[in-house]
């Protein structure tokens, strides 16, 4: 058992990973096989991330990976001393983060022989951040090194790409994803084939939607949206409901994880009234500002599953037009799509698909939720 | 948890700890300092880049560990009168109490605080004000730019009897020498230091005479250098990455000397440095026992002066950046300056000179490199 036995169905990453541990435990090494700064790319779900913390671990971890000892442990859970975990639940990772960082990239490893950095989304490092961490990556310590993530290579900067090892992570097959659902979760074969087909790829996402009955409830109900559009009003129904839904599952959530985040803040600067010493109020603020970037992010981040399952619909609804009904992703809903195949042409349903993607990117580009997704709802009718 | 305390100690021991403590810390437990009452109070608080803890007597009568807000418990504790203070945990909260004033901490929960490092054993000690004066020669060199880590440090080198200290933001470098008692006098060992983590420790650690020093040996796992002094210690982790070769940057023979009485030199350097900004060079002419100094060109503001020196070799016009040279000027300590120079594009070495005749201090160089001017 190794740390790298987590990543599903990517073999050469892991043999390329493997090569660079052993090579970086040999002091008189040639190979080139280790290097100080590597990028990690792949679709969501690909696990990129898990494969740069695995990754990490394993640089840190005394047998070069065992996954059992305190050094794997601690740094799979983000707690490892000389292992950095930067990830955000926010919008964007912004150039005062990135300036504390480098500063803390800068201890030399304490307990092990490395210092690693992981930043899990580089993509949203915004350009100033970015171009702060260019010299650190070009030329780190002795015996750190920096692991980024991203979906694919074009989301950061050419200057970060062409300082790294870059590393390609592909989306896992559908027979790796829903083996890992019956091995590891233990659930029935025959969902765990199918939600790995509606999860288009994505590991975390197949194993949501077989374990927790909400998300399948949610996925259903936004799959149902394109059945009703009829006219303009219903179509702009449909938007509302999204919207709303999004919202909600959005919002209850992040509320109660607020307040208890403030209230913890404020005590921990001492005060349990209105008045806080010199310095506190700031940092409220501050804590205030990342939580109303986060509730945004998850509403965005809703609406961008949204929009890929029904992408995934129309995919279904084009491959009954042109005559094939063998391997629908939503084979829940084979009789309504072929319905809905047989009342318009393929040409339409391929306009249709074109109006998703570029919703989806509008939505990325900080549209407004409701109009964006009204006038998608509009040319989906 | 119930003890007495006395105010000034206290304060002085919240003051050290609060040093480690950061405004932004990465989790929130870390904005508290932890009081621990067992045979005597222990106050810590740390950043996880360096942590301190002071020791202090009290009357204890009732032994307990907690955390509170540090930046809270230091305004407070500051605020108080010069009275014993009395400190009660009940519940979860802490009643301070002061002669008449009283107040009430909240505590944050102790089990979401990290486990802090233990002081390496000693590796050796010196005296705590000759420690702080030589770290404030050297940190004063150290670069201020966060993205190249190693040059914000302070290089630290152990040869037995013998520490150096050096720093260089690449335009000029601080070296000093000073030697030091070590517990095992065949050691030899090298740390890179934040500049401002050192400067503050050797600053704050006066209190007592000796100051001691723990380096970790380059083979063990601990790679933490931590100060002791007078029941305070701060322990720091050490940068990653190598301080650049600085002996061979140092000449050994000089081609012109110059001895300049530092506080006229530095008068006239502030005040023809008055026309320019930080990055204008200020130009210095040598010559027949006379300095020139100019600043400015052509339409700008100009400024020059002239002061009587004691100057051997070839004319030389050189130009530096005249913040660069007041720092330096003002490091050195001494009544006067020892300038040697090998060439108007070299750098110069600045070393004090106690008398207007006699020998230069050698254990204190500081090279500043000349800037490029069109005249």
């Amino acid at each position: 058992m190794s740390v790298f036995s987590s990543l599903i169905d990517q073999t050469e990453v892991i043999k390329v990973l493997q090569e660079a541990v052993m090579a970086s435990r040999n002091n008189s090494d040639t190979t080139q096989a280790m290097t100080h700064a590597w990028l990690f790319t792949g679709p969501p779900g690909s696990g990129r991330s898990n494969a740069a913390v695995a990754f990490a671990a394993a640089l840190v971890c005394k047998e070069g990976g065992c996954s059992k000892c305190n050094d794997c442990m601690s740094t799979i859970t983000g707690s490892h001393a000389d292992v950095e975990l930067i990830k955000t639940e926010g919008l964007s990772i912004k150039i005062d983060e990135i300036r504390e960082l480098i500063s803390r990239a800068s201890w030399a490893p304490s307990v092990s022989n490395w210092r690693v950095v992981v930043i899990e989304d580089a993509d949203r490092l915004t350009d100033s951040a970015a171009n702060a961490l260019l010299k650190v990556i070009e030329e780190p310590g002795l015996r750190t090194v920096w692991l980024l993530c991203a979906p694919t290579l074009t989301d950061v900067l050419p200057t970060i790409r062409s300082r790294c090892r870059h590393l390609s992570l592909r989306t896992p097959s559908t027979k790796a994803i829903s083996n890992l659902l019956v091995t590891r979760d233990g659930v029935d074969p025959k969902v765990a084939d199918f939600v790995a087909r509606a999860s288009g790829g994505h590991i975390g996402r197949a194993r949501y939607l077989a374990t927790d009955a909400s998300a399948k409830e949610n996925r259903e109900n936004i799959l149902r949206l394109p059945f009703m559009l009829k006219d303009i009003a219903s179509a702009f129904t449909a938007a509302q409901v999204l919207v709303e839904s999004a919202k909600k599952e959005a919002l209850t959530d992040s509320e109660k994880k607020d307040e208890v985040e403030i209230s913890k803040l404020k005590q921990a600067w001492g005060s349990t009234g209105s008045k806080l010493v010199a310095g506190g109020s700031k940092a409220i603020k501050e804590l205030e500002k990342e939580q109303k970037s986060r509730s945004t992010r998850m509403v965005r981040d809703y609406l961008d599953r949204a929009l890929l399952d029904l992408a995934t619909l129309y995919r279904d609804i084009l491959l009954v037009q042109s005559g094939s009904t063998d391997s629908l992703i939503n084979q829940d809903l084979t009789d309504q799509i072929k319905k809905l195949a047989a009342s318009q042409s393929p040409e339409k349903t391929l306009k249709k698909i074109e109006a998703i993607l570029k919703a989806r990117i509008n939505l990325a580009q900080n549209a407004a939720p409701l109009l964006l997704i009204e006038a998608l709802m509009c040319e989906l009718r | 948890m119930k003890f007495v305390v006395e105010r000034d100690y206290l304060v002085d021991a919240v003051n050290w700890v609060s040093k480690s403590i950061s405004n932004r810390p990465i989790t929130t437990a870390l904005l508290g300092i932890i009081i621990d009452a067992t045979d005597e109070i222990t106050l810590s608080g740390s950043d996880l880049e360096s942590s301190a803890n002071a020791k202090l007597k009290a009357d204890i009568s009732q032994t307990g560990k907690v955390l509170v807000p540090g930046k809270l418990l230091a305004e407070i504790s500051r605020s108080l009168p010069a009275k014993p203070i009395t400190f009660t945990l009940e519940g979860t909260k802490v009643l301070v109490s002061a002669g008449s004033a009283k107040f009430t901490l909240p505590t944050l929960p102790i089990t979401e605080y990290p486990n802090l490092p233990q002081v390496p054993p000693s590796t050796g000690s010196l005296k705590s004000d000759l420690f702080a004066t030589a770290v404030t020669q050297v940190a004063i060199a150290a670069g201020k730019d966060d993205s190249l880590p190693t040059l914000t440090g302070v290089f630290v080198e152990i040869n037995k009897n013998q520490i150096t200290l050096a720093a260089t933001d690449r335009y000029r470098l601080a070296v000093r020498e000073l030697s030091w008692s070590a517990v095992d006098p065949s050691v030899e060992a090298t740390a890179l230091l934040r500049a401002r983590t050192i400067a503050d420790a050797a600053k704050s650690l006066t209190t007592s005479s000796n100051v001691s020093i723990s380096l970790a040996q380059p083979n063990s796992n601990e790679k933490l250098v931590g100060f002791v002094s007078d029941g305070k210690t701060m322990t720091s982790r050490v940068l990653d990455g190598s301080f650049p070769p600085f002996r061979h940057l140092l000449p050994s023979d000089a081609t012109a000397e110059a001895v300049i009485e530092v506080a006229p030199l530095l008068d006239s350097v502030r005040r023809v440095a008055l026309v320019t900004d930080k990055t204008v060079p200020l130009r210095l002419n040598f010559s027949n026992n006379t300095l020139q100094l100019e600043a400015g060109t052509g339409d700008e503001a100009q400024a020059s002066e002239k002061i009587d020196i004691n100057y051997k070799g070839e004319d030389i016009n050189i130009a530096f950046n005249p913040t660069f040279l007041t720092d330096g000027l003002i490091a050195l300590g001494t009544a006067f300056v020892h300038i040697s120079f090998t060439g108007a594009n070299k750098p110069a070495v600045l070393t004090g000179q106690n008398e207007a005749t006699g020998e230069f201090i050698a254990n204190y160089k500081y090279l500043l490199m000349p800037m490029r001017y069109s005249s």
